[in-house]
């Protein structure tokens, strides 16, 4: 696993930890099951506060990324595609809900939208 | 969580100077900074803490006992470090260690010996040819020799040359390991915390500004930048303190969700570190006071 | 406890050849009293033990130790008849061998001593721990040279004086005179106990 955190960014530091934890596992990077370093033994590696990946580990819990067996520590969770498909489908459902209601404002229509979205989406390949 | 060291409204009276009602607590497997300006009242706190000094009104306890019924017990459970020398200055490292080892029962020679080596610490030179920082080292090697579960450090790295405060915080992050130790730490050198510090508790003139998780403190605080037409009576109220000059302010807030929602685009928010707070706070309490 | 008794002496080791050397040389000088020197050497001792405490911060340090202030202040009232007990040890072995296999002490002296020590600290203790004493170690070079002198002239001037009251005293059964004596000697000590274990307590650091 690689964390690499910068402490002069704007971001906080257990988000810096949880994001690129995240990504690892979406990407397959951190397999299912694989044991994670303990919050003390990474907070040692990164020079950084226990509380700070105590924190970081809580949230991936919450959000169902790890799970963590007392005295034996934390793993990381089998991960439902589906259900991360959908997750990420409504991530993009809401930007998408956000540029139409901001072209709105501005009076864009539809067709002027598709053609943005066609020229933009060409662009990023 | 478990408190390994809790004082209820402790109080505290010298010429001049006051510790007053201080109710604050140390987390059990945590690294919790104590900070403050010069006479803010932290070594008096640790003073209390060890039983060096005897508190007026309120209690202390640590590892849930008191010092009244238990103080042998406690102590040994304790590895301290002070800023001041404590040490028989013609006598020799080894001649400390033979008249501190046999009062703890959990004496390690051989943790003793690892620490005199990391450190290069002679052992057979008179304490009084030891720098600041040797001497610290000393201390520190013996209050990691005895399998003490609680630290408590006065100022450790203010005699210490920047490398080897950032090997001191090594060191702290290895004993952090074991999730049933605890260090508690006075500091005016506040970028120490950074790197270490789970929980910090400020103290004010003797007073108890906050305990807070680190993270929770950059949350929370924020420095403030904008033009000067928008304070008035009224916004000023919202800072801890406010400095002013003719380009415009700079302040600083313990809300700062409240400050976006009220100034929105108009004013630049930074994350503050420890020392600006310690200045904005001094600074408020003197106005306010 | 009995670290902190063993600490005295640890603390003093590079003075202990300054000891034996007065020790040596009173031999040599007739007219002091063994049990004087004896006294002297004791006093200069335990004093000296407790200035270096003084100095170096060095109650912070036992107040930090799994120690309680009780036991601090036992190990110094106990100590100093430890380290009495060695001196007259010390003192009477010298004798032995310099002065050709004559026993110089008798258990007379050996009461004495421990008699005029035991006085001498149940006034002494509670003072150093009530005030902060800077100049213990020179209080005690001055007390030993003033105290040598004083002795001699004393008992020049008042020979005859003492001489009565020390007929006064004989006239008593020994026994008894011992027994009184030893007791309200002890009492004090013991008083002087409580009082600096009061003092102590209650001592900031």
């Amino acid at each position: 696993m690689q964390i690499i955190i910068s402490n002069s960014s704007k971001e906080p530091i257990y988000e810096q930890i949880t994001s690129q934890i995240k990504k690892q596992i979406l990407t397959g990077d951190l397999q299912e099951g694989q044991a994670l370093p303990s919050m003390r033994q990474l907070a040692k590696d990164l020079q950084i506060s226990v509380i700070t990946t105590k924190r970081a580990y809580e949230e991936l819990e919450k959000n169902g990324f790890i799970y963590s067996i007392v005295g034996k520590g934390s793993f990381v969770s089998e991960q439902n595609t589906e259900m991360i498909k959908e997750r990420k489908m409504k991530v993009i459902e809401e930007k998408l809900v956000e540029a139409i209601e901001n072209s709105k404002d501005m009076g864009i229509g539809l067709a002027e939208l598709k053609e943005m979205l066609t020229l933009l989406y060409s662009e990023e390949e | 969580m478990e408190n390994v060291i809790e004082l209820q409204n402790v109080t505290k009276s010298f010429k001049g100077f006051q510790v007053k009602d201080l109710s604050i607590a140390v987390k059990k497997g945590f690294v919790t900074g104590f900070i403050g300006g010069n006479g803010a009242g932290k070594s008096t706190t640790i003073k209390l803490i060890m039983n060096l000094l005897k508190q007026d009104s309120g209690s202390i306890s640590v590892f849930g006992l008191t010092h009244e019924t238990n103080e042998r017990a406690i102590k040994e459970r304790i590895g301290f470090v002070y800023d001041e020398n404590i040490f028989y200055e013609n006598l020799t490292l080894k001649d400390m260690k033979k008249i501190i080892r046999p009062a703890y029962q959990q004496w390690d020679d051989a943790i003793f010996q690892k620490y005199i080596n990391q450190f290069e610490l002679p052992l057979n030179k008179k304490i009084k040819t030891f720098s600041k920082g040797m001497k610290m080292k000393a201390s520190l090697a013996i209050a990691l020799s005895h399998q003490a579960e609680l630290i408590i450090m006065d100022e450790p790295t203010s005699g210490l040359d920047p490398v080897f405060r950032r090997e001191l915080l090594n060191i702290l992050h290895e004993l952090m390991q074991d999730g049933d130790k605890t260090i508690f730490f006075s500091t005016h050198i506040t970028t120490d915390l950074d790197r270490i510090a789970d929980y910090i508790i400020f103290l004010n003139d003797g007073e108890h500004v906050f305990t807070k998780e680190f993270y929770k403190i950059q949350e929370d605080y924020a420095i403030v930048k904008g033009p000067l037409d928008l304070l008035d009576a009224d916004t000023e109220q919202e800072f801890v303190a406010v400095q002013k000059s003719n380009i415009g302010f700079e302040g600083l807030t313990g809300n700062k969700e409240r400050i976006e929602s009220l100034f929105g685009e108009s004013v630049v928010l930074e994350k503050p570190t420890l020392e600006d707070i310690m200045y904005y706070t001094k600074k408020g309490g003197r106005l306010n006071g | 406890m009995v670290n902190l008794i063993w600490k005295d002496i640890l603390i003093q080791k590079r003075q202990i050849p300054i000891y034996l050397g007065i020790i040596i040389l009173c031999f040599w000088e007739d007219g002091v009293p063994l049990w004087w020197l004896a006294f002297i050497t004791s006093i200069s001792f335990i004093m000296n033990a407790f200035y270096y405490d003084e100095k170096d911060n060095i109650n912070i340090l036992l107040n930090s130790l799994p120690y309680t202030r009780k036991q601090i202040v036992i190990s110094k009232y106990l100590g100093a008849l430890v380290f009495t007990g060695l001196f007259i040890g010390v003192i009477m072995g010298g004798g032995f061998i310099i002065n050709g296999m004559e026993l110089s002490f008798s258990w007379k002296d050996i009461l004495h001593t421990f008699g005029l020590i035991m006085a001498f600290l149940s006034i002494i203790f509670p003072f150093f721990y009530k005030f902060k004493q800077q100049y213990l170690m020179i209080g005690a070079m001055v007390l030993f040279v003033v105290a040598v002198f004083a002795f001699r002239i004393v008992m020049q001037i008042f020979n005859e004086q003492f001489d009565k009251v020390f007929q006064w005293l004989a006239s008593l059964p020994e026994l008894q005179l011992y027994s009184f004596t030893a007791l309200v000697i002890l009492l004090l000590y013991s008083a002087s106990w409580l009082l600096s274990m009061r003092i102590y307590e209650r001592k900031v650091f």
